[in-house]
């Protein structure tokens, strides 16, 4: 693809167990047209895994859908840029609160409650949009060349 | 439904240790399956036990709290556990969960082998 081309992909997927793979794998397929290496897609793809789980998990919504849409980019300076954003229409849930019980055990680790951090962690960007009606996760990864 | 099982395949090393080697993603039903080969090696007397993850290619916050649940298991028992040939982004992401605090990670079989004298 050209640097100046953009490329978006839009999934609705149910909530059955594993579904998070078909969104993985969408995302790697769309890093690997970017040219983004495989480690950055492998960060991507293990982010949008704990989202989508965090939706199924807890998200409570009637239709039991997750809708995710990605836009991505090969920006001007050749570095691959994808967007993905990943929507439920659960009940929502408080960022703040789910960020301070992160708090690992003395002497144990803690065992759930990762999915958020692990997004932080393995994306450059990650905005929580979540009010009683639904929550939407914008996670940014950027890319560089071919590996 | 979207990924093939995963696969674990177990490889005895003398009297009281064992390498469990996976294939496949480690979710909910991976990790129990992980946890039941590895259950019943520690409860035949293995307090030694590598896992090497070098077909695994995805992890997920679940199945790696079910191998915490392994580590604990050998703790209590006082035994060692360590995992060896992870991909990148798993190796950071037990880095993040805290389990790299209280398992060795190896980079390659060899070396674990070596440290835990298998």
């Amino acid at each position: 693809m050209t640097q100046t081309a953009e490329r978006q992909m839009e999934l609705t997927l149910p909530m059955l167990p594993d579904v998070e793979i078909a969104a993985a794998k969408a995302a790697g397929n769309l890093g690997r047209q970017l040219g983004m290496d495989s480690d950055a897609i492998d960060e991507m793809v293990h982010a949008i895994v704990e989202a989508c789980i965090n939706a199924r998990e807890h998200s409570c919504c009637v239709d039991q859908r997750i809708y995710l849409r990605f836009r991505g980019t090969a920006g001007k300076d050749g570095r691959p840029r994808i967007e993905v954003w990943i929507t439920d229409h659960g009940r929502g849930f408080d960022p703040a609160h789910a960020r301070a019980h992160r708090a690992i055990a003395p002497g144990r680790p803690q065992k759930r409650g990762w999915g958020l951090q692990i997004m932080e962690a393995h994306m450059d960007e990650v905005e929580i949009d979540s009010t009683p009606s639904g929550t939407t996760i914008r996670m940014v990864k950027y890319g560089g060349g071919k590996s | 439904m979207m990924t093939d099982d995963l696969k674990v395949t177990v490889e005895r090393r003398g009297a009281n240790g064992a390498i469990l080697y996976t294939r496949g993603y480690i979710n909910n039903v991976g990790g129990e399956e992980i946890a039941n080969q590895a259950y019943e090696l520690i409860d035949g007397g293995v307090d030694t036990l590598l896992l090497n993850l070098r077909e695994t290619k995805i992890v997920n916050s679940i199945g790696i709290s079910i191998l915490i649940e392994i580590m604990e298991k050998m703790m209590e028992k006082g035994g060692r556990l360590g995992f060896c040939c992870l991909t990148p982004v798993i190796s950071k992401t037990f880095q993040i969960m805290g389990l790299a605090q209280y398992a060795p990670i190896f980079t390659d079989e060899e070396s674990a082998l070596k440290e835990f004298g298998l």
